[in-house]
């Protein structure tokens, strides 16, 4: 018997024997690259997929999209795509890569600083580029991912990074996606893993107070230092004032709220003081699609693989969140449920959504959209990512086939025209045992 | 009311002697107990008759109305014809009153002390085993406890001791009020010693763990402690210890449970040892009572049931009914229909009045629950049997108590009316012959017109309304046409038989406040009055005859009572709650026409195939055209495809409410999985619907030998528990090595127990097989000749005759156990999780069957950093037999998906893929003889996938376990639609009850409610969800561009029909 490798690259010639972590990032060639012939995905909301596509990119950047041949310039690298497929690079919109390594051990958690209220710790500054947990996620087609920090009532900012790079600064693609929060109710939160406590009344007034009064005062903040600049700067409230309404690039409270209750009075607190909002979790936003249309607040919904609310609930609920949610016309995109070692299934968790969504008229091509196109415009990062089209980053994976199928294969991914390696830890690991197999003779070696 | 508290003979007449008298009575002050008089002695009256009462004599008999005669504490005559008593007897008229056997309390709770420190002589090593305590060792209930019982009707309780698991012997006392004299009165004992007093209970999970901190920990010590004292009773030269009290094995097992689930567990343990089960329950019984039923057909088992009402969830908004769960909302509703239920199904069962949640009022809501319980249909005759003579019976005391009988203790109850009505009052509870006053009949009713005549001149009327509000009138006064008379208020006071009245005086003359003080009899008043200048004077009065008054129609108020819709329809099936299955599916004869066949054997997978099944099993498998068509169930599966249905060897589905771990010792072999199976967590139903048939339910890892496993089919809606069980299959146990075993991760306090090493954990593991090796070479018995349970599990393993799974993840630790395989000889079932079997294929390959592993898992802890998703494929390549399991119930709901990943991570054909959760496990579990492929003669476990199954965009259509169907869309659709009708009826329900909104007839009257569409899925109008409907905002139609109803989640049947056409 033998082993079959799933990473048999033969269309590029790349060094991959090293694990992600011992090898040098992606490099920018000095050449156009072209992949011709292939279906290219674009992911531009209602474009077809072109059959018999190519993708030009150079210097990091789409510089052509078309159908059918095309001449190229003479330095062109072409890779022959006949028979594959193009897609953007995947997105997993809410993650904890590079600030946990291993969550069991306490000096390998960065992601959640003490206190109750800290808008002013930033994500981005703690990504460990050398995390194992990174190149397993690249792996699998995952690029970029949004990485939050957790905990307390205000956790901080979270940051959007490329799986590559040599330091946390090539990586960052957005310093601040915005300011994470958690809700406070006096109701029990999502039953499945991670369900939150339920808070006495008088303990959700006063946190709710607490937030109030951290406005207000950043408000007071703001006038103050724009009134006198020698005002002494506060840390805490600096971070504040991109949220404020009449801000140069406002940045979204990114509220984590399940249940209708949360939702309702999240989203209406918050139009009140004029501030944009991300909703992360939102079991039960499709109950309230009005209000969020309203109010145009996006939902990063929180994977699919979660129980339902209820003993009594349908047992595939949180399978068709996706699809019932899609089906209001809110705006959303798909984040894994796990946020650290198992990011790389996000596919597959959209791939559930479509099997059990299809009867609603969830497909795949909505899917795809969730962990590409919505996932960069809800993290910011829809001018440079999410979809193919020229002018944005050559940030895409060339398949085998669509990346919600298990058996699909990655033969190659490029982040900012950098072709990237698909090695990690593991697949240094598996050779190696495989080698000893090898010489043990329990597994024939390849030809 | 007759002044019937008097007792009417003089005590000379008492010295008499009398013809009635039984020679063998005996003064219950004669007792070598009690004390000299302080003084002269006190003549104590001890002859009573209570006459002209109505006597319900024993619970099923006509009553009849005669006259009780006490003697000594003790009935000597129940006297039908009612002829006057003779002298000596102190006279009590019960005219218009009922008399009751007094109850009897089966199971009170009192705080026993311990038998002596730990280590003192003659005392089990675990402090929860304290068989020796007795309850008359015990503090007497306090005086409230005493009068609070006697108020609700009891004279004698059988008072247990609390706290432990084998908890001591319970005895039964008499309620009587000691005498404050030392020579006096002294209570009763009616008998001690009536049986051993149990309950599961273990220390939990908490801070303070201490074996056993599990349900299934505390059961397995209950089974060797038995078996202990059953040796003991065989041995010589013992004189007495902790254990004594158990050899007698006629001693019933009384165990104190607080769900139904338990009770069928504490059953099942008294009939594994032959013994008589008393089971002090929970009030749900109803929620498995056919199993109950089962017990009772086996064995020897009584019930003793609470009252047990749940509070009314709270409903009122969106989010609180949101939050609620359709089983809390059945159960509040159903939980009056317990006693009906249990009755019905040939239980004599008993009552108590323990264990009433304070919040519902505690104990002393006890008659108000029992009235709740005879609405909703249990029988008052039953009622009064539970409260008497059947638990006078199981406590042995029936010579004594339970029923008016000479002969018996002058123990009565006298009341107003029958004793379950409403307005019925309990007056005396008489114990030992001893008279109790309990309540006062309600004071008589002083409505009508009052004619006073004051000074023996002046008239007033004074009319009293049936609240007790006065007006007073002056009748002489002349009053101009079409002017009304003026009135007054007079407000009264009352005090036992005097009544006081203060009205103002001035629209009858004298201005200032008068005041009347009268004695009232009957419908007389005489009294004294005085005038606001003090004068005083005399004043009479009489009630006038009430006129004559036309029944006027009810009042408002009844026309509300009668608007109640009655006792609700009994909710069945198993389990309790939503997705409950009335019925176990039929076993089918049918075929499978036109699938994609995967057989997971040598036939391959067939593409045009069918699968046969007759009688539970796969009678026929093949390509194209099938033999059998006539008069069985076809069902057509173009496009689909069918797989065995799925096994998953690592699974803790159900083990949560008995505990997934005995985590109390670092050795805890004699713990059996089998012994906590729950059938009840939804989560069962889930995995179902994702094809899951079989599982290996496993012990945790908190020790480096655990438990024994269970290996479970996921039989959804079974009756017994036990009905899940995989039959006959092959024994097994827990093993677990690494982080978990020593503590790694338990906190800082957790790092004296041995192991703390893995240097450890292979010490302890090789120390106890050699103890199981001599105990087997000894015969199975220890050196004494005493059965030990761990041990003996252990030396099965040794025997080949249990397989280890082992819980495992770094190569190091995975060699050491095969290294000891070898030491020992024996095989290995699997390695579980062994995410580091990759590394040591060739020892894995050599001293195990296979290895039960995670298909990607890693990084989540230390040991698990070098875990790679190609450990699967790359043991499969090196020849190991690979599964793949969940270890999770929100896994375990996919695992067609986690199959697709050795395709994957390591290019396996699909059909090498599927063998991770069909065939793989099978061979691991050693049930490969009888599912894991479709082959003939194996059972009938399939699955029908809308696709390819190793595709993350098919899902499960149809599960069959043992040829029936346990799940379908179909089925799944009734459910759903069941489910929110039976959310939206109780949720209208309570939701009335709790905003207080009148009922209203639904359909009647209004046009409006006749155009209501009675389809929730309607696309026009409001729907039959009603309150859903209009709080979602959506008035009951379709989510925007969807056809799933947001509001109930429920699949309309065009959905149905959508997914079944597109195949996939």
């Amino acid at each position: 018997m033998r082993i079959a490798t799933a990473l048999s690259v033969s269309l590029l010639a790349a060094a991959s024997a090293f694990a992600q972590d011992l090898t040098p990032r992606g490099e920018v060639p000095d050449h156009p690259i072209a992949i011709t012939g292939a279906t290219i995905h674009t992911m531009v909301e209602g474009a077809d997929p072109i059959e018999g596509g190519y993708v030009l990119f150079e210097d990091g950047r789409i510089t052509d999209i078309g159908q059918g041949d095309r001449m190229f310039i003479a330095t062109t690298r072409i890779i022959d795509g006949a028979g594959m497929h193009v897609y953007p690079g995947l997105i997993a919109a809410g993650t904890r890569l590079g600030l946990a390594e291993i969550g069991a051990v306490r000096a390998m958690r960065d992601f959640a600083e003490v206190g109750s209220i800290k808008p002013e710790v930033r994500a981005v500054v703690a990504v460990n580029p050398d995390s194992t947990l990174l190149p397993v996620a690249r792996t699998n087609g995952i690029l970029l991912v949004g990485t939050f920090p957790s905990g307390g009532l205000v956790s901080g900012q979270a940051g959007v990074i490329r799986l590559d790079g040599w330091t946390w600064e090539d990586m960052t693609a957005n310093a601040n996606a915005g300011i994470v929060m958690s809700w406070p109710s006096v109701r029990q939160g999502y039953r499945a893993f991670g369900g939150g406590q339920p808070l006495t009344e008088a303990a959700v007034r006063q946190r709710l107070e607490a937030i109030d009064r951290l406005f207000d005062t950043a408000e007071a903040y703001r006038d103050a230092r724009a009134a006198d600049p020698s005002t002494l700067i506060d840390l805490r409230l600096e971070a504040m004032l991109d949220l404020l309404p009449g801000v140069e690039d406002q940045k979204p409270l990114i509220i984590t709220a399940d249940d209708v209750e949360r939702i309702q009075s999240a989203v209406t607190w918050a139009a009140g003081r004029g501030l944009k909002v991300i909703i992360r979790g939102g079991r039960d936003a499709p109950m309230l699609a009005e209000l969020l249309k309203k109010h145009d607040v996006p939902v990063i919904v929180r994977g699919v693989h979660a129980f339902p609310r209820r003993n009594d609930s349908p047992v595939d609920e949180a399978f068709t969140l996706p699809a019932r949610l899609d089906a209001t016309g809110v705006r959303w995109c798909l984040a894994p449920r796990d946020v650290d070692e198992h990011v790389r299934n996000l596919p597959y968790e959209a791939a559930l959504a479509v099997a059990y969504g299809r009867g609603l008229g969830f497909d795949e091509t909505d899917a795809m959209a969730a962990i590409t196109r919505s996932a960069a415009d809800i993290l910011g990062i829809g001018d440079d990512y999410g979809t193919l089209e020229v002018g944005k980053s050559a940030t895409l994976l060339l398949t085998d086939g669509t990346p919600l199928e298990m058996t699909t294969r990655l033969d190659a991914a490029f982040i900012d025209g950098a072709r990237v390696d698909l090695s990690n830890k593991q697949t240094v690991l598996r050779d190696k045992y495989t080698e000893k197999y090898h010489r043990q003779g329990l597994i024939e070696r390849d030809n | 009311m007759a002044a019937r508290r008097a007792v009417v003979v003089g005590l000379a007449l008492l010295l008499g002697s009398s013809a009635f008298a039984q020679p063998s009575s005996q003064s219950t002050s004669d007792s070598p107990l009690v004390d000299r008089p302080n003084g002269p002695k006190r003549a104590e009256v001890e002859r009573f008759a209570l006459v002209g009462g109505t006597i319900h004599a024993a619970a099923g008999q006509e009553p009849f109305e005669g006259t009780v005669y006490i003697e000594g504490g003790r009935i000597t005559l129940v006297d039908r014809i009612g002829g006057e008593p003779p002298a000596g007897f102190a006279i009590i008229d019960a005219t218009d009153l009922h008399l009751y056997p007094a109850f009897v309390e089966a199971f009170y709770e009192v705080g026993a002390p311990a038998p002596g420190s730990p280590g003192s002589p003659g005392t089990h090593w675990n402090p929860l085993v304290t068989p020796q305590r007795s309850a008359l060792d015990a503090t007497w209930p306090d005086e409230g406890a005493r009068s609070g019982l006697r108020k609700l009707g009891f004279g004698v309780v059988a008072i247990a001791p609390d706290g432990g698991i084998f908890r001591g012997s319970n005895a039964v006392i008499s309620l009587a009020e000691p005498s404050d004299d030392a020579s006096g009165h002294r209570p009763l004992v009616l008998r001690d010693r009536v049986g051993q007093v149990m309950a599961f209970e273990s220390s939990g999970w908490g801070s303070n763990r201490q074996y056993p901190t599990s349900q299934m920990g505390s059961i397995a010590l209950v089974r060797q402690t038995l078996l202990d004292a059953r040796w003991q009773s065989r041995q010589e030269g013992i004189a007495s210890n902790a254990l004594t009290p158990l050899e007698d094995e006629g001693v019933a097992l009384w165990f104190d449970v607080p769900t139904e689930l338990e009770a069928i567990r504490a059953s099942s343990m008294a009939r594994e040892f032959g013994r008589s089960a008393v089971i002090v329950g929970s009030g749900t019984e109803y929620q498995r009572l056919d199993a109950l039923r089962r017990e009772a057909d086996q064995g020897d088992l009584t019930l003793v049931v609470p009252l047990r009402f749940p509070k009314a969830p709270r409903v009122k908004s969106l989010a609180e009914s949101e939050a609620i769960d359709l089983g809390t909302l059945m159960a509040w509703e159903q939980a009056p229909t317990n006693l009906r239920r249990v009755q019905a199904a040939g239980f004599d069962l008993v009552l108590t009045t323990s264990k009433l949640p304070s919040g519902i009022g505690g104990r002393s809501g006890f008659h108000g629950h029992l009235r709740t319980a005879i609405e909703h249909g249990f029988d008052e005759q039953d009622a009064l049997a539970a409260l008497t003579t059947r638990p006078a019976a199981l406590l042995g005391i029936e010579d004594h108590v339970g029923t008016i009988e000479p002969g018996k203790l002058g123990n009565l109850i006298v009341t107003t009316g029958p004793i379950f009505d409403k307005d019925t009052t309990i007056l005396d509870v008489w114990i030992e012959g001893h008279r109790h006053e309990i309540g006062q009949p309600e004071a008589e009713s002083l409505e009508g017109m009052w004619e006073l005549t004051l000074a023996g001149r002046f008239r007033l009327d004074l009319d009293i309304d049936a609240k007790g509000k006065g007006v007073m009138s002056d009748p002489g006064m002349e009053v101009a046409e079409g002017e009304e008379a003026p009135t007054t208020k007079a407000t009264l006071d009352r005090t036992l038989d005097t009544l006081t009245v203060n009205f103002d005086h001035e629209p009858f003359g004298m201005p200032g406040v008068f005041t009347l003080t009268g004695t009232v009899t009957g419908d007389e008043i005489v009294g004294v009055g005085a005038r606001p200048d003090g004068v005083a004077f005399e004043f009479t009065g009489a009630r006038m005859a009430p006129e004559e008054e036309v029944e006027e129609d009810s009042t408002d108020e009844d026309a509300t009572e009668d608007d109640d819709d009655g006792p609700p329809e009994d909710l069945g099936g198993y389990p309790f709650g939503p997705y409950s299955v009335a019925q176990i599916p039929e076993q089918e004869t049918l075929v499978i026409t036109n699938a994609t066949v995967w057989t997971v054997s040598d036939a391959g997978t067939i593409v045009g195939g069918w699968v046969a099944v007759a009688d539970g099993r796969i009678v026929g498998v093949g390509e194209g055209s099938p033999p059998m068509l006539e008069g069985v169930r076809v069902i057509d599966a173009q496009g689909r495809h069918v797989t065995p249905g799925l096994i998953d060897a690592h699974s803790h589905t159900g083990t949560w409410s008995g505990g997934t771990n005995e985590a109390g010792q670092a050795v805890t072999a004699e713990v059996r999985m089998g012994d906590t199976t729950d059938p009840d967590p939804v989560n069962w139903y889930r995995q179902l619907a994702g094809g899951v048939t079989t599982v290996n339910t496993l012990h945790g890892s908190a020790n480096p030998i655990g438990g024994q496993n269970v290996i479970q089919k996921v039989r959804w809606g079974a009756v017994h528990p036990t009905d899940m069980h995989f039959e006959d299959a092959r024994p097994g146990i827990k093993f677990a090595l690494g982080e978990n075993v020593k503590q790694s991760n338990w906190g800082d306090r957790f790092t004296t127990r041995y192991p703390q090493t893995r240097m450890g954990v292979e010490t302890i593991i090789r120390d106890r097989f050699i103890a199981a090796r001599e105990y087997a070479a000894n015969g199975m018995k220890t050196p004494t000749g005493r059965t030990d349970l761990e041990l003996e599990a252990l030396a099965e393993i040794l025997a080949g005759d249990r397989l280890i799974h082992c819980h495992s993840y770094r190569q190091d630790e995975i060699l050491m156990l095969c290294r000891v395989a070898e030491e020992f000889g024996f095989k290995i079932g699997t390695f579980q999780h062994g995410l580091e079997c990759y590394k040591v294929a060739e020892a894995v390959r050599e001293h195990a069957i296979g290895a039960s592993i995670f298909s990607d898992w890693w990084a989540f802890k230390v040991e698990v950093q070098d875990a790679i998703p190609y450990g699967g494929p790359i043991l499969h390549a090196a020849g190991v037999n690979v599964s793949f399991n969940s270890d999770s119930d929100e896994l375990a709901r996919r695992m067609n998906i986690e199959a697709a990943k050795a395709i994957k991570y390591g290019g396996l054909s699909p059909e090498e893929a599927i063998r991770f959760i069909t065939i793989n496990p099978a061979i691991q579990l050693a049930i490969d003889d009888r599912v894991g492929s479709i082959e003939a003669g194996k059972d009938a476990d399939l699955v029908i996938w809308s696709g390819n199954p190793l595709s993350t965009m098919s899902r499960c259509e149809h599960v069959f376990i043992d040829g029936r169907e346990y799940f379908s869309l179909e089925t799944d659709m009734a459910h759903r639609e069941r489910i929110a009708s039976e959310r939206e009826r109780l949720i209208q329900k309570l939701m009335r009850e709790q905003a207080k909104l009148p009922e209203r007839e639904v359909g009647a009257g209004t046009d409006d409610a006749e155009e209501r569409p009675r389809d929730p899925h309607g696309v026009d109008g409001p729907t039959r969800l009603g309150v859903y409907a209009w709080f979602y905002g959506h008035d009951g139609r379709m989510a925007a561009g969807a056809s799933m109803c947001g509001a109930c989640g429920v699949l309309p049947a065009e959905y149905l029909e959508m997914i079944q056409q597109e195949g996939r």
